[in-house]
């Protein structure tokens, strides 16, 4: 029952060349989906509320809502 | 160490390829451009050239234990006959013990490697009065 000899060397090396480039392949894959799934959309978002945004429009609601000090509602 | 890994782009690190003829030998070898890589066995001939000093002392065995498991290898087998050895001579059987955890622990996840250094270090065991971790049951946590 005399145990062959098994490999020695190297051991660490082998397993970092096999998952180093995996393990950034991943990291890489994980950036480009949150980029794809959250980022854009979320910018696309955005882009989309402000594209028909009327800024006086919200301001006069705003204003009437009576939250300004300075620009009391039309009625005062 | 094995510095080739590091010294990779993270970008470029998938064409591993590109490294050196050091590829063959992993071991202690710096890649140089320049300069004749180490053989097997030769590494392997300066360590058991240098634990068998007859006059070794504990600081050198420590010195070299700590830069032997430095190393991406499991110690040979000749290697470790030459520190426990030297552990003889320096009536010091803690390093010993020490020396067969050290070398338990550096095969990591590979468990064909430690039964096999036993095996081949029982001679050198029994005829210095040497007990396994396992014998002494401080293998166990």
């Amino acid at each position: 029952m005399s145990l062959p000899k098994p490999v020695m060397r190297g051991l660490l090396g082998r397993r970092l060349r096999f998952h180093l480039p995996v393990a950034f392949t991943l990291a890489l894959t994980a950036a480009i989906a949150f980029k794809y799934t959250v980022t854009e959309p979320r910018k696309q978002a955005y882009a989309d509320f402000y594209k028909q945004y009327d800024a006086v429009k919200e301001f006069n609601a705003m204003r009437e809502a009576g939250v300004f000090q300075s620009a009391r509602p039309t009625g005062e | 160490m094995f510095r080739a890994v590091f010294r990779l782009s993270a970008s470029g690190a998938r064409s591993v390829v590109r490294s050196r003829p050091c590829y063959s030998a992993p071991v202690a070898s710096r890649c140089y451009s320049h300069g004749k890589v180490e053989s097997d066995e030769e590494f392997d001939a300066r360590w058991v050239t240098y634990f068998s000093k007859p006059d070794i002392d504990a600081w050198e065995l420590r010195k070299g234990m700590n830069t032997l498991i430095g190393y991406d290898l499991v110690p040979e087998a000749k290697i470790l006959d030459s520190a426990l050895r030297a552990c003889r001579r320096l009536n010091d059987l803690a390093s010993a013990i020490r020396i067969l955890e050290a070398v338990k622990d550096k095969a990591g996840p590979h468990k064909d490697i430690y039964p096999y250094l036993i095996q081949e270090l029982t001679p050198t065991l029994t005829e210095l009065g040497i007990s396994t971790p396992e014998e002494l049951g401080i293998d166990k946590l």
